[in-house]
Protein backbone atom coordinates (compact mmCIF):
# COMPACT_ATOMS: atom_id res chain seq x y z
CA UNK A 1 0.00 0.00 0.00
CA UNK A 2 1.22 3.38 -1.19
CA UNK A 3 1.54 6.56 0.95
CA UNK A 4 -1.25 8.08 -1.29
CA UNK A 5 -3.26 5.14 -0.65
CA UNK A 6 -3.00 5.38 3.03
CA UNK A 7 -4.19 9.14 2.69
CA UNK A 8 -6.76 8.45 0.76
CA UNK A 9 -8.18 5.83 3.17
CA UNK A 10 -8.06 8.06 6.12
CA UNK A 11 -9.84 10.57 3.94
CA UNK A 12 -12.65 8.56 3.73
CA UNK A 13 -12.20 7.75 7.36
CA UNK A 14 -13.39 10.96 8.13
CA UNK A 15 -16.66 10.51 6.69
CA UNK A 16 -17.42 7.28 8.38
CA UNK A 17 -20.50 7.28 11.00
CA UNK A 18 -20.44 6.46 14.77
CA UNK A 19 -22.61 3.79 16.16
CA UNK A 20 -25.81 5.36 17.18
CA UNK A 21 -25.81 3.77 20.56
CA UNK A 22 -22.35 4.57 21.44
CA UNK A 23 -23.48 8.48 20.77
CA UNK A 24 -26.69 7.36 23.03
CA UNK A 25 -24.83 6.11 26.00
CA UNK A 26 -22.46 9.71 25.34
CA UNK A 27 -25.40 11.79 25.41
CA UNK A 28 -27.28 10.09 28.40
CA UNK A 29 -24.57 9.52 30.47
CA UNK A 30 -23.43 13.24 30.04
CA UNK A 31 -27.07 14.15 30.81
CA UNK A 32 -27.01 12.11 33.86
CA UNK A 33 -23.85 13.41 35.50
CA UNK A 34 -24.41 17.11 34.47
CA UNK A 35 -28.28 16.77 35.86
CA UNK A 36 -26.61 15.61 39.35
CA UNK A 37 -24.32 18.46 39.19
CA UNK A 38 -26.92 21.24 38.48
CA UNK A 39 -29.07 19.84 41.22
CA UNK A 40 -26.06 20.58 43.76
CA UNK A 41 -25.58 23.89 41.72
CA UNK A 42 -29.11 25.12 42.74
CA UNK A 43 -28.61 23.90 46.15
CA UNK A 44 -25.70 25.98 46.78
CA UNK A 45 -27.57 28.97 44.82
CA UNK A 46 -30.44 28.55 46.87
CA UNK A 47 -28.85 27.79 50.05
CA UNK A 48 -26.26 30.47 50.09
CA UNK A 49 -28.05 33.40 49.81
CA UNK A 50 -29.99 32.28 52.68
CA UNK A 51 -27.05 31.59 55.13
CA UNK A 52 -25.83 34.71 53.90
CA UNK A 53 -29.05 37.09 54.60
CA UNK A 54 -29.76 34.89 57.64
CA UNK A 55 -26.11 36.06 58.83
CA UNK A 56 -26.27 39.29 57.56
CA UNK A 57 -29.41 40.00 59.65
CA UNK A 58 -28.05 38.25 62.54
CA UNK A 59 -25.00 41.25 62.32
CA UNK A 60 -27.01 43.76 61.58
CA UNK A 61 -29.88 43.91 64.18
CA UNK A 62 -28.91 42.91 67.41
CA UNK A 63 -31.30 41.86 70.17
CA UNK A 64 -32.23 44.85 72.17
CA UNK A 65 -30.50 44.42 75.78
CA UNK A 66 -32.73 43.33 78.54
CA UNK A 67 -34.74 45.86 80.73
CA UNK A 68 -36.35 45.30 83.83
CA UNK A 69 -37.97 47.94 85.72
CA UNK A 70 -37.56 47.41 89.46
CA UNK A 71 -39.57 49.51 91.99
CA UNK A 72 -37.56 52.24 93.50
CA UNK A 73 -35.89 50.63 96.69
CA UNK A 74 -35.66 53.14 99.76
CA UNK A 75 -32.04 54.79 100.08
CA UNK A 76 -29.63 52.17 102.02
CA UNK A 77 -28.60 54.07 105.07
CA UNK A 78 -24.98 53.03 105.49
CA UNK A 79 -24.57 51.90 109.44
CA UNK A 80 -21.64 53.22 110.76
CA UNK A 81 -18.88 51.09 111.00
CA UNK A 82 -18.70 49.56 114.13
CA UNK A 83 -15.20 49.08 115.55
CA UNK A 84 -14.82 46.29 117.19
CA UNK A 85 -12.62 46.84 120.43
CA UNK A 86 -10.68 44.22 121.97
CA UNK A 87 -12.14 41.93 124.49
CA UNK A 88 -11.21 44.10 128.05
CA UNK A 89 -9.40 42.07 130.35
CA UNK A 90 -12.10 42.74 133.48
CA UNK A 91 -10.67 41.82 136.79
CA UNK A 92 -13.97 40.57 138.49
CA UNK A 93 -14.24 40.87 141.82
CA UNK A 94 -15.73 38.45 144.39
CA UNK A 95 -19.55 39.23 145.29
CA UNK A 96 -20.05 38.90 149.24
CA UNK A 97 -21.96 35.80 150.01
CA UNK A 98 -25.94 36.54 149.73
CA UNK A 99 -26.82 36.23 153.72
CA UNK A 100 -30.63 35.25 154.67
CA UNK A 101 -31.06 35.84 158.29
CA UNK A 102 -34.38 34.13 159.28
CA UNK A 103 -35.45 34.96 162.99
CA UNK A 104 -37.33 32.57 165.04
CA UNK A 105 -39.72 33.23 167.78
CA UNK A 106 -37.15 32.64 170.48
CA UNK A 107 -34.87 35.77 169.95
CA UNK A 108 -32.34 33.37 171.13
CA UNK A 109 -32.26 31.46 167.97
CA UNK A 110 -31.88 33.06 164.75
CA UNK A 111 -31.18 31.14 161.31
CA UNK A 112 -28.81 32.25 158.94
CA UNK A 113 -28.22 31.18 155.32
CA UNK A 114 -25.42 31.75 154.05
CA UNK A 115 -25.13 31.27 149.69
CA UNK A 116 -23.01 32.08 146.80
CA UNK B 1 -18.23 18.85 8.73
CA UNK B 2 -14.68 19.43 7.72
CA UNK B 3 -12.49 19.78 11.17
CA UNK B 4 -10.45 22.74 10.06
CA UNK B 5 -14.01 24.44 9.01
CA UNK B 6 -14.80 23.43 12.77
CA UNK B 7 -11.82 24.92 14.65
CA UNK B 8 -12.04 28.49 12.15
CA UNK B 9 -15.90 28.57 12.62
CA UNK B 10 -17.98 31.61 13.83
CA UNK B 11 -18.26 33.38 16.98
CA UNK B 12 -21.98 31.84 17.30
CA UNK B 13 -20.71 29.17 20.17
CA UNK B 14 -20.89 32.08 23.16
CA UNK B 15 -24.82 31.92 23.50
CA UNK B 16 -25.02 28.31 22.66
CA UNK B 17 -26.24 25.80 25.64
CA UNK B 18 -24.37 22.99 26.79
CA UNK B 19 -27.00 20.46 25.56
CA UNK B 20 -26.64 21.88 21.92
CA UNK B 21 -22.60 21.90 22.02
CA UNK B 22 -22.83 18.63 23.06
CA UNK B 23 -25.35 17.35 20.05
CA UNK B 24 -23.12 19.24 17.23
CA UNK B 25 -19.94 17.73 18.69
CA UNK B 26 -20.29 14.47 20.16
CA UNK B 27 -19.91 12.52 17.13
CA UNK B 28 -16.61 13.99 16.01
CA UNK B 29 -15.12 13.77 19.71
CA UNK B 30 -16.24 10.08 19.86
CA UNK B 31 -14.38 9.51 16.52
CA UNK B 32 -11.09 11.23 17.25
CA UNK B 33 -11.05 8.84 20.67
CA UNK B 34 -12.13 5.99 19.14
CA UNK B 35 -9.52 6.50 15.89
CA UNK B 36 -6.63 6.96 18.85
CA UNK B 37 -7.83 4.65 20.91
CA UNK B 38 -8.66 1.81 19.15
CA UNK B 39 -12.17 0.77 20.49
CA UNK B 40 -15.61 1.85 21.28
CA UNK B 41 -15.70 1.52 25.04
CA UNK B 42 -12.72 3.66 25.81
CA UNK B 43 -13.73 6.45 23.28
CA UNK B 44 -17.20 6.63 25.33
CA UNK B 45 -16.06 7.00 28.26
CA UNK B 46 -13.03 9.55 27.02
CA UNK B 47 -16.05 11.40 24.99
CA UNK B 48 -17.88 11.64 28.37
CA UNK B 49 -15.38 12.92 30.64
CA UNK B 50 -14.43 15.11 27.77
CA UNK B 51 -17.78 16.61 27.76
CA UNK B 52 -18.14 16.73 31.70
CA UNK B 53 -15.01 19.12 31.61
CA UNK B 54 -16.60 21.23 29.23
CA UNK B 55 -19.70 21.29 31.53
CA UNK B 56 -17.47 22.72 34.56
CA UNK B 57 -15.44 24.90 32.31
CA UNK B 58 -18.52 26.84 30.92
CA UNK B 59 -19.25 27.13 27.23
CA UNK B 60 -18.00 30.46 27.22
CA UNK B 61 -15.73 30.27 24.32
CA UNK B 62 -14.71 33.45 22.45
CA UNK B 63 -15.43 31.59 19.50
CA UNK B 64 -15.98 28.29 17.81
CA UNK B 65 -12.46 27.77 17.20
CA UNK B 66 -11.70 28.09 20.52
CA UNK B 67 -13.94 25.81 21.58
CA UNK B 68 -13.23 23.17 18.77
CA UNK B 69 -8.85 23.64 19.80
CA UNK B 70 -10.36 23.38 23.90
CA UNK B 71 -12.11 20.09 22.55
CA UNK B 72 -9.77 18.23 20.28
CA UNK B 73 -6.80 19.07 23.51
CA UNK B 74 -8.88 17.67 26.25
CA UNK B 75 -10.18 14.59 24.14
CA UNK B 76 -6.32 13.82 23.02
CA UNK B 77 -4.78 14.36 26.36
CA UNK B 78 -7.63 12.03 28.09
CA UNK B 79 -6.48 9.46 25.59
CA UNK B 80 -3.02 9.98 26.26
CA UNK B 81 -4.46 9.25 29.42
CA UNK B 82 -5.86 6.03 28.76
CA UNK B 83 -2.96 5.25 26.61
CA UNK B 84 -0.28 5.98 28.94
CA UNK B 85 -0.29 2.17 31.16
CA UNK B 86 -1.13 0.79 27.84
CA UNK B 87 1.72 -0.37 24.82
CA UNK B 88 1.06 -0.24 22.02
CA UNK B 89 -0.16 -2.98 20.06
CA UNK B 90 3.00 -5.44 19.27
CA UNK B 91 0.84 -7.35 16.80
CA UNK B 92 -1.56 -6.44 14.50
CA UNK B 93 -4.37 -7.71 16.00
CA UNK B 94 -6.63 -10.62 14.59
CA UNK B 95 -9.10 -8.86 11.92
CA UNK B 96 -12.74 -10.01 12.52
CA UNK B 97 -13.02 -13.01 9.50
CA UNK B 98 -15.57 -11.46 6.89
CA UNK B 99 -16.43 -13.32 3.69
CA UNK B 100 -14.04 -12.38 0.96
CA UNK B 101 -16.34 -10.99 -1.78
CA UNK B 102 -14.48 -9.22 -4.58
CA UNK B 103 -17.16 -5.94 -4.05
CA UNK B 104 -14.85 -3.10 -3.95
CA UNK B 105 -16.22 -1.76 -0.93
CA UNK B 106 -15.94 -4.83 1.24
CA UNK B 107 -12.33 -4.78 -0.04
CA UNK B 108 -12.13 -0.75 1.08
CA UNK B 109 -13.61 -1.89 4.44
CA UNK B 110 -10.76 -4.60 5.02
CA UNK B 111 -8.17 -2.19 3.87
CA UNK B 112 -9.71 0.21 6.29
CA UNK B 113 -9.53 -2.36 9.66
CA UNK B 114 -5.92 -3.13 8.83
CA UNK B 115 -4.98 0.39 8.14
CA UNK B 116 -6.78 1.32 11.80
CA UNK B 117 -4.55 -1.98 13.14
CA UNK B 118 -1.53 -0.89 12.28
CA UNK B 119 -2.72 2.69 13.58
CA UNK B 120 -3.03 0.99 16.84
CA UNK B 121 0.31 0.01 16.54
CA UNK B 122 2.12 3.60 16.57
CA UNK B 123 3.16 5.80 19.81
CA UNK B 124 0.27 7.70 21.37
CA UNK B 125 1.89 10.83 19.96
CA UNK B 126 2.25 9.87 16.50
CA UNK B 127 -1.04 8.24 16.28
CA UNK B 128 -2.83 11.64 17.25
CA UNK B 129 -0.69 13.59 15.22
CA UNK B 130 -1.80 11.15 12.46
CA UNK B 131 -5.68 10.75 13.11
CA UNK B 132 -5.38 14.96 13.79
CA UNK B 133 -3.82 15.83 10.65
CA UNK B 134 -5.02 13.16 8.11
CA UNK B 135 -8.30 11.79 9.67
CA UNK B 136 -9.74 14.92 10.86
CA UNK B 137 -8.09 17.10 8.33
CA UNK B 138 -6.67 19.88 10.81
CA UNK B 139 -3.76 21.75 9.71
CA UNK B 140 -0.31 21.17 10.86
CA UNK B 141 -0.60 24.29 12.63
CA UNK B 142 -3.20 23.36 14.91
CA UNK B 143 -1.97 20.13 15.31
CA UNK B 144 1.23 21.31 17.37
CA UNK B 145 -1.34 23.64 18.77
CA UNK B 146 -3.72 20.71 20.40
CA UNK B 147 -0.43 18.62 20.94
CA UNK B 148 1.33 21.36 22.71
CA UNK B 149 4.51 21.00 20.36
CA UNK B 150 6.14 22.43 17.38
CA UNK B 151 4.92 22.28 14.05
CA UNK B 152 8.22 20.54 12.82
CA UNK B 153 7.38 18.10 15.64
CA UNK B 154 4.07 17.68 14.33
CA UNK B 155 5.38 17.04 10.52
CA UNK B 156 8.37 14.76 11.84
CA UNK B 157 6.07 12.29 13.60
CA UNK B 158 3.90 12.12 10.65
CA UNK B 159 6.61 11.63 8.52
CA UNK B 160 7.94 8.25 10.78
CA UNK B 161 4.43 7.20 11.77
CA UNK B 162 3.40 7.19 7.95
CA UNK B 163 6.71 5.25 6.95
CA UNK B 164 5.75 2.98 10.25
CA UNK B 165 1.99 2.21 8.88
CA UNK B 166 3.69 1.50 4.76
CA UNK B 167 5.94 -0.76 6.28
CA UNK B 168 3.74 -2.74 8.40
CA UNK B 169 1.27 -2.90 5.85
CA UNK B 170 3.67 -4.29 3.40
CA UNK B 171 4.32 -6.96 5.70
CA UNK B 172 0.78 -7.71 6.16
CA UNK B 173 0.67 -7.73 2.12
CA UNK B 174 3.14 -10.13 1.74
Amino acid sequence: MTEEEIRGLFREMREDSVPADSLARVRMRVAERTAARRGWKLAVWVLAPLCLLMLAVALRSPAPPLRIELPALPPVRVAPAVVQSRPRHVVRRPKPPMLIRIETPDPEVVILLVGN
Amino acid sequence: MHASAVICGTARVASEPFETIVRRREAQVLRIAFRILGNWADAEDVAQETFLRLHRHGTGFRDEAALGSWLYRVTVNLCFDRTRAAKPAAEMPELQAQAISAESSVIREQAKEKLMAALAMLPAKERAAVVLREIEGLTTAEVAGVLGSSEVTVRSQISRAMARLRGVLRREEV
